[in-house]
């Protein structure tokens, strides 16, 4: 579809495809699925040699003088030990016993996220909603007040962007604050195991499923999507 | 990925009633002149874009410009939906959005040249009426003005 656009224009395209079945209808003109897990469309992080077989293999459909061409992966290759999409929190049992106290346990991430930092060279997906790090406390307990019904805002919400979309990103940083501090823990965690822990064990987890539920209740589908997009 | 039957039901449910674009007669583009002289761009469906950029929405057509020597410290992803694993591009931002790979290939007279500029839309969209009217073949018109020769088009 974004590919057809291009082509219009002259410039030649060669996509990843991670759903066949999209693509043989979508029939973009030159196409190479991959059998990797959603999120990993060229292979494993930090493997650049399976990368650049990727790559070669999606260049090499740019010669081809005529298309649609769909041209798969090989089966063979291993795809790696990630499921093929993260288990979600409803297939998770919160344990027993977990401190209800998520401003704290979130305090306590972000020296190891400070330490991610370093290995990372600077890199985070923190930042969505625009609150510094150092707000975490607030950001937990502007959660928190909605999960409990509550009429929650923060005055670093741009004015253009409702409050839906907000909880949201604030979800979504405090996901990769924690996965990020995990990592530093746990250096080989991939991200399945990143998720079963976060629905399970943290306090943050049990939060987000409370804001999910308040999200969900309510008739405006900008809610229910948000809902959809903080805990499934 | 995934093939559809390796799939939790779920997930395969959501992707199936996706409304998707049948395309009986897709304009073809050849490539004008061998891959080691051609300049490449990528586009790519990952919501990336550069931090401090507007963040993606769900719904959201529109799309972001990343400058080809954006470190890749800048750059960040507003793309979070939970039908994919986030820490792969956590770790690696050549999974979505191989920048790195490119470089190699340039430097190893595989590819010509890297476009001057990376374009970036959102992905798990449903309507896609502004990005097929508007917003894509405006980013065609901008690569073929910048002497795109082909385009890399990645999702997450």
């Amino acid at each position: 579809m974004l590919a057809r656009a291009l082509e219009v224009e002259g410039v030649a395209t060669t996509s990843i495809s991670m759903v066949r079945e999209h693509t043989e209808k979508i029939r973009p003109p030159r196409a190479l699925f991959v059998p990797f897990p959603f999120g990993h469309a060229l292979g494993r992080p930090d493997d650049p040699a399976l990368q650049h077989r990727v790559l070669a293999a999606a260049l090499a459909l740019l010669g081809a003088p005529v298309g649609p061409v769909l041209r798969d992966f090989p089966d063979d290759v291993e795809p790696g030990a990630e499921p093929p999409a993260p288990t979600q929190a409803s297939a998770v049992t919160p344990a027993a016993g977990i401190p209800d106290d998520p401003v704290a346990e979130a305090m306590a991430m972000l020296p190891r996220q400070a330490q991610w930092l370093e290995t990372s060279g600077g890199r985070t997906a923190v930042g969505l909603a625009g609150m510094a790090l150092v707000r975490v406390g607030d950001v937990v307990r502007f959660l928190q007040t909605f999960a409990a019904g509550g009429d929650a805002d923060l005055p670093e919400r741009p004015r253009d962007l409702p409050l839906p979309g907000f909880i949201r990103y604030c979800a979504d940083d405090l996901k990769a604050l924690y996965a990020e501090g995990y990592m530093t823990m746990k250096p080989t965690a991939g991200g399945d195991e990143i998720a079963r822990w976060f629905w399970a064990e943290t306090a943050a987890g049990q939060l987000l499923r409370r804001v999910r539920d308040r999200l969900d209740a309510s008739d405006d589908p900008r809610w229910k999507a948000a809902a959809f997009g903080v805990a499934r | 990925m995934p093939r559809l039957d390796r799939l939790p039901e779920g997930n395969r449910k959501n992707l199936l009633a996706l409304p998707v674009r049948i395309n009986d007669a897709a304009p073809f583009a050849p490539l004008r002149r061998p891959l080691a002289a051609s300049r490449l761009a990528i586009v790519t469906t990952a919501g990336l874009h550069r931090r401090g950029d507007r963040p993606f929405g769900p719904a959201d057509q529109s799309y972001r410009v990343i400058a080809a020597d954006t470190p890749t410290v800048d750059i960040v992803q507003s793309h979070t939906s939970l039908g994919f694993d986030r820490v792969a591009i956590m770790r690696d931002i050549n999974v979505s959005f191989p920048i790195d790979r490119l470089r190699e290939l340039v430097a190893r007279g595989v590819l010509g040249a890297l476009a001057a500029h990376s374009y970036s839309f959102m992905g798990a969209q449903r309507d896609l009426a502004r990005i097929e009217g508007e917003t894509g073949p405006e980013v065609g018109r901008r690569l073929r003005e910048e002497g795109v020769d082909a385009a890399l088009v990645t999702p997450t």
